[in-house]
C-alpha cells in the first residue's frame, strides 16, 4: 500500500481530524454538562429561597416557628432534627461498621469473605422507603414495647443525660429515626472501611503479628492509624447520606415542628418536612421557605461530602506513592 | 587487557558463550539508500533526557536489532519511529527521522497514515476483544474499501504469512482472546502486516512466549525480512545474533556501537559492547 | 491480672464485639427480607399485576404503578446512560493533564451522594413550574440526574482498567482516536460498563423522593408522559401510611416486588463483574 505521507489518501486526513475533534468535543460538552448541573441546582435553590430569606433574614435559621397559617416559618427545628438524627446514626453506625470491617478483614474465614461482604453491601442497596415501612411497622412497635420503656426506666432518672429519655414511649420519634438511619449508613461506612483496611500493606500487619500483637492490637495500633484519613472520609460519606435521607426518616420521626429535649419525642428533619409538606404548600412564602430548607440541606451536605472527598483523595495520593 | 587485577583466586563473572552470528551477505551503507535515517534524535520524558543524540540508518529488507540493558532507551527509540509517544503528554522528541527522505517528526503530519505505514508488535500480545477475523480486518477496514471476498482473501493472506492460518482457519469467528499466548502474538503480527506496512517495529515480540513459540516467531521474522524493513528490540542476544543483519548496542540513552551483526558479536570495537555481550553486566 | 492476661481478655472482648456487629448487620438484612416476605407475599397474585390501584376498601392491584415505574426507569436509563458514558469517556481518555477533569470528577462524586430530594426540588423548579403541571417526563429527568453520576463513575473506572497496551496497539495500526475508543476500548470494557448501568437501574428503581414533586402520582391508568404518572414508591408511601388494611396489604406487596427486583439486579451485576474480571 503506497501511502503518501503528506496528503491523506481519499481525503482521509481532514475527515479523520474532524471525526476525532467531534468525538472529543462531544465528550467534553457532556462533561461540562455535569458542572452545569451542579450550577443549575445551586441557582435554582438560591432563586427559590430568595423570598424566604428576604422576608425573615438570617433569623430564618434560628427561628423555631412553623406556622403555615400565619406564614411564619423558621428552619431551626428541621435543622436540629437533621443534625441530631444524623448524630445518632453515626453513634450507632460507626461501631457496628467498624466491627464488621474488622471482621471481614481479620476474622472471617476466606471462603466466606465475599458472600458476607456482598450481603452487607446488599443492605446498602435496600431503598430508603423499605427501611421506612420496616421501621414504622416492625422497629417502632418493638422499640415502643421493649426498648424505650427500658431506656426511660434506666436512663431517665440519671442526672446529666436523663432529660434525653423522658416522656411517653411513642415508638416514633427522633431516636427511632436515628436508629434507622444508623442501620442505613452502616453498610456504607463498613464497605469503605473494609476497602481502606485492605490497603494496609500485608508486610506491615504481619510484622505486627510477628512480634506477638493480638488481633485487636494490630487493628488499633497499626491498621487504624494507617487508614485514619480514609476511615474518616468514609464516615463523612456516611454522614452525607444520613443528612439527606428522606423516606426512612419521614415514616418514623413523627413529624412535629417542635424542638423537644427528649430523644423519645417526635421531631422533624429538613428532608422529612420537604417530603410531607411541599405539595401542600399553597403560598409563595411557604414554598420559598421549604426551598430555603432545601438550600440549607444542600449547603450542609455539600460541605460534608466535599470534605470527605478531599480526605479520600489524600489517602489515594498517599497509597499511590 | 583488563583494568582489574585478576589473580587465580579472584571470582570471575561467568562468561557466557559468545552468540554466534550467521554469516550472511554484508550490506553496506552505500549499497542501497536506507529506508529510515535517524539524525541526532533526543527524547525527553518531561525533564529527563532518555535518548541523547542517536544517529543511525535502517536498511530496507533487512533486520536491525537493538540490544542493551533495561532502561537503555531501545524501546523508546522504537516508539519514536511511529510517534506513538504522542499519546502521552510530557514526552517529546527532537532531531530528525527521515522515512523515504521525509522527516516524520515534522508537525502537521497525518499521524494515522504514518502509523498505517509503520506496523508495530508489542511485547505482550494484545488481541482486540473481537473475533480473529475482525482482529485482522480491523486495520484493513480503516483505510481500504474492499468487497467481502477481497477482505477475506487479505485476512487469509495475512494469517498465512504469520504462520497461523492452519491453526485458526476453522475458528475465524471465535474471539482472539481464546488463542494461546504464542498464537495471540502471531495474530498481532498478522494484524500488523495485513495493512501492508513498509516498516515493522518489533518490541521484544517473543519475550512473553514459551521457547517453541519464540522459535516460530523468529522463523517468521526471517521470512518477513524479504518484504519489510524490520527494527527488532530484544534483550535476548542469541536472538539478535541469529535473526538480524545489523545490530545497535545502546547504553544509558546513547548509541554505543552500530555495525553489521557479525562484527558486533565477533569483534566489537567498543569495550562496553564487549562487556555486555559476554555478560559482564546487564 | 497480668498484663498478658489483660491483653488477651481485651482481645477476646474486641473480637467478640466484631462477631456481634456482623451478626447484627446480617440479622437486620434478614429481618427486613423476612418481614417483606411475610407481609407482602399474600398480596402478590395475578390481580396484583393487572388491576389498577383501587379506592380504599375495594380490591385492586398495582398495575398502573408498576407500569409507571417501568416506563420512568427505562426513560431515565436511556437518557442518563449516554450522558454518563460520554462524560466517563472524557474523564478516562481525554482528561489526562486537563485541569477541568479533576473538577468534573469531584463534582460528579458530590452529585453521586447528593440528597435525592434536592434533585426532585431542582427538577420541580426547572420543569414542573415551567410546564405548569406534574409529569412523568419530569420524573424521568429527575431519575436520569441520579443515573448519570453512577454511570460516569463506573464507566471511568472500567475504561481505566483497559490496559494501555491495547490502546497503543490500535493506535499503532493507524486508527483515529475515536475509533480506538469506540471499537476497541468500549468493547473491552463492555461488561463492566453494563454492570454500572445495572447498578444505576437498581438505584433508581427504589427512589421515592425525586418523584414526590415531579411525577407525583395517578390513581388511574395513564400512559401520558405529559401528566402525573403512578409509580411504585409513591404508591407504597401513600398506601402504607393510610389506615386501610387493603391499601397496606398492597403497599407490602409493592415493597416486596421492588426490594427483590433490586436485590436481584445487584446480585446479577456482581456476578457479571466477577465474569469480566476473569477474562484475560
Amino acid at each position: 500500500m503506497d501511502l503518501a505521507l503528506s496528503t491523506g489518501a481519499s481525503g482521509g486526513l481532514n475527515g479523520r481530524r474532524v471525526q476525532d475533534a467531534a468525538f472529543r468535543g462531544t465528550t467534553r460538552v457532556f462533561a461540562f454538562g455535569v458542572l452545569l448541573l451542579l450550577g443549575g441546582i445551586i441557582v435554582a435553590l438560591a432563586a427559590g429561597s430568595l423570598l424566604a430569606f428576604s422576608t425573615f433574614g438570617w433569623g430564618f435559621l434560628t427561628s423555631q416557628a412553623w406556622n403555615p397559617v400565619k406564614e411564619n416559618f423558621g428552619a431551626l427545628p428541621a435543622i436540629y432534627g437533621t443534625l441530631v438524627t444524623s448524630f445518632i446514626a453515626l453513634l450507632i453506625g460507626i461501631p457496628l461498621a467498624f466491627g464488621i470491617a474488622v471482621f471481614l478483614t481479620e476474622l472471617c474465614p476466606p471462603r466466606l469473605r465475599r458472600p458476607i461482604g456482598t450481603l452487607i453491601e446488599l443492605l446498602a442497596a435496600i431503598p430508603s422507603i423499605i427501611y421506612g415501612i420496616w421501621g414504622l411497622f416492625v422497629l417502632a412497635p418493638f422499640l415502643q414495647s421493649t426498648v424505650q420503656p427500658a431506656l426511660i426506666a434506666v436512663l431517665g432518672p440519671l442526672p446529666v443525660i436523663g432529660f434525653l429519655f423522658r416522656g411517653p414511649p411513642l415508638g416514633l420519634g427522633v431516636l427511632t429515626a436515628g436508629i434507622i438511619l444508623g442501620f442505613m449508613v452502616l453498610p456504607f461506612i463498613a464497605a469503605v472501611s473494609r476497602d481502606v483496611f485492605l490497603t494496609v500493606p500485608t508486610m506491615l500487619r504481619e510484622s505486627a503479628y510477628g512480634v506477638g500483637a493480638t488481633t485487636s492490637e494490630v487493628v488499633r495500633h497499626i491498621v487504624l492509624p494507617y487508614t485514619r484519613v480514609g476511615v474518616i472520609g468514609g464516615i463523612m460519606l456516611g454522614l452525607g447520606r444520613a443528612l439527606g435521607e428522606t423516606m426512612a426518616v419521614t415514616f418514623v420521626i413523627g413529624n412535629s415542628h417542635r424542638i423537644m429535649p427528649s430523644l423519645l419525642a417526635p421531631g422533624t428533619t429538613i428532608s422529612a418536612t420537604l417530603a410531607n409538606e411541599f405539595t401542600e404548600a399553597v403560598s409563595p412564602l411557604y414554598t420559598s421557605s421549604l426551598t430555603g430548607l432545601g438550600a440549607i440541606l444542600f449547603v450542609i451536605t455539600f460541605l460534608v461530602l466535599a470534605a470527605a472527598k478531599l480526605m479520600l483523595l489524600r489517602l489515594e495520593q498517599r497509597s499511590a506513592k | 587487557m583488563s583494568e582489574f587485577t585478576v589473580t587465580a583466586d579472584s571470582p570471575r563473572p561467568p562468561t557466557l558463550p559468545r552468540p554466534v552470528a550467521r554469516p550472511r551477505e554484508p550490506a553496506t551503507a552505500t549499497q542501497t539508500t536506507p529506508k529510515v535515517v535517524i539524525k541526532d534524535v533526543h527524547f525527553f520524558y518531561k525533564k529527563y533526557e532518555a535518548l541523547k543524540g542517536i544517529s543511525l540508518a535502517l536498511q530496507d529488507k533487512r533486520v536491525t536489532a537493538f540490544i542493551g540493558p533495561s532502561g537503555c532507551g531501545k524501546s523508546t527509540l522504537l516508539r519514536i519511529l511511529n510517534r506513538i509517544y504522542e499519546l502521552y503528554p510530557g514526552q517529546r522528541a527532537t532531531g530528525e527521522v527521515l522515512v523515504d527522505g521525509r522527516n516524520i517528526l515534522e508537525p502537521g503530519q497525518d499521524l494515522n497514515l504514518l502509523r498505517a505505514k509503520i506496523g508495530m508488535v508489542f511485547q505482550k500480545p494484545t488481541p482486540f476483544p473481537m473475533s480473529i477475523y475482525d482482529n485482522i480486518a480491523f486495520g484493513i477496514r480503516l483505510y481500504e474499501k474492499l468487497s467481502p471476498g477481497e477482505l477475506e482473501a487479505r485476512v487469509e493472506e495475512a494469517l498465512h504469512r504469520a504462520a497461523l492460518w492452519d491453526e485458526v482457519k476453522d475458528k475465524l469467528r471465535q474471539s482472539g482472546l481464546s488463542l494461546s499466548g504464542g498464537q495471540q502474538q502471531r495474530l498481532c503480527i498478522a494484524r500488523a502486516i495485513a495493512v501492508k506496512p513498509e516498516i515493522l517495529l518489533l518490541d521484544e515480540p517473543a519475550s512473553a512466549l514459551d521457547p517453541i513459540s519464540t522459535q516460530r516467531v523468529e522463523e517468521l521474522i526471517a521470512e518477513l525480512k524479504s518484504d519489510y524493513c524490520i527494527a527488532l528490540v530484544t534483550h535476548n542476544m542469541q536472538q539478535a545474533a541469529r535473526s538480524s543483519d545489523f545490530t545497535a548496542f545502546m547504553y544509558l540513552g546513547e548509541l554505543v556501537e552500530f555495525s553489521d551483526t557479525e562484527t558486533i558479536f565477533t569483534h566489537p570495537k567498543e569495550r562496553r559492547t564487549e562487556d555486555y555481550i559476554t555478560g559482564r553486566f546487564g | 491480672m497480668t498484663l498478658y492476661e489483660r491483653r488477651r481478655v481485651g482481645n477476646v472482648i474486641a473480637l467478640t464485639l466484631s462477631w456481634i456487629a456482623t451478626a447484627v448487620g446480617l440479622v437486620i438484612l434478614f429481618l427486613i427480607l423476612w418481614t417483606l416476605l411475610r407481609r407482602g407475599f399474600t398480596a402478590i397474585g395475578p390481580g396484583f399485576f393487572t388491576q389498577m390501584t383501587p379506592p380504599p376498601g375495594s380490591r385492586g392491584g398495582l398495575a398502573n404503578a408498576i407500569y409507571g415505574s417501568l416506563v420512568m426507569t427505562a426513560v431515565a436509563t436511556l437518557v442518563g446512560t449516554p450522558v454518563g458514558v460520554l462524560t466517563g469517556t472524557y474523564l478516562a481518555e481525554f482528561g489526562r493533564g486537563s485541569r477541568v477533569a479533576p473538577i468534573v470528577r469531584f463534582v460528579n462524586d458530590i452529585l453521586l451522594s447528593a440528597p435525592s430530594i434536592i434533585i426532585g426540588l431542582f427538577v420541580y423548579e426547572l420543569m414542573v413550574v415551567r410546564m405548569g403541571h406534574f409529569s412523568a417526563w419530569a420524573g424521568s429527568v429527575a431519575l436520569a440526574i441520579i443515573v448519570v453520576p453512577v454511570v460516569v463513575r463506573t464507566t471511568e473506572d472500567m475504561l481505566r482498567l483497559v490496559p494501555g497496551s491495547l490502546r497503543e496497539a490500535a493506535i499503532a495500526l493507524g486508527a483515529p482516536q475515536w475509533k480506538v475508543t469506540v471499537s476497541v476500548i468500549y468493547r473491552a470494557a463492555l461488561q463492566g460498563m453494563l454492570t454500572g448501568v445495572m447498578l444505576a437501574v437498581a438505584r433508581i428503581a427504589g427512589e421515592t423522593a425525586p418523584l414526590l414533586f415531579t411525577a407525583l402520582n395517578n390513581q388511574f391508568w395513564s400512559t401520558n408522559m405529559n401528566g402525573p404518572m403512578a409509580n411504585l414508591p409513591y404508591v407504597i408511601f401513600q398506601f402504607a401510611l393510610s389506615p386501610y388494611a387493603d391499601w397496606q396489604q398492597l403497599a407490602w406487596g409493592g415493597a416486596l416486588l421492588i426490594t427483590f427486583t433490586i436485590l436481584l439486579l445487584n446480585i446479577l451485576a456482581r456476578f457479571l463483574a466477577g465474569w469480566s474480571n476473569r477474562t484475560p
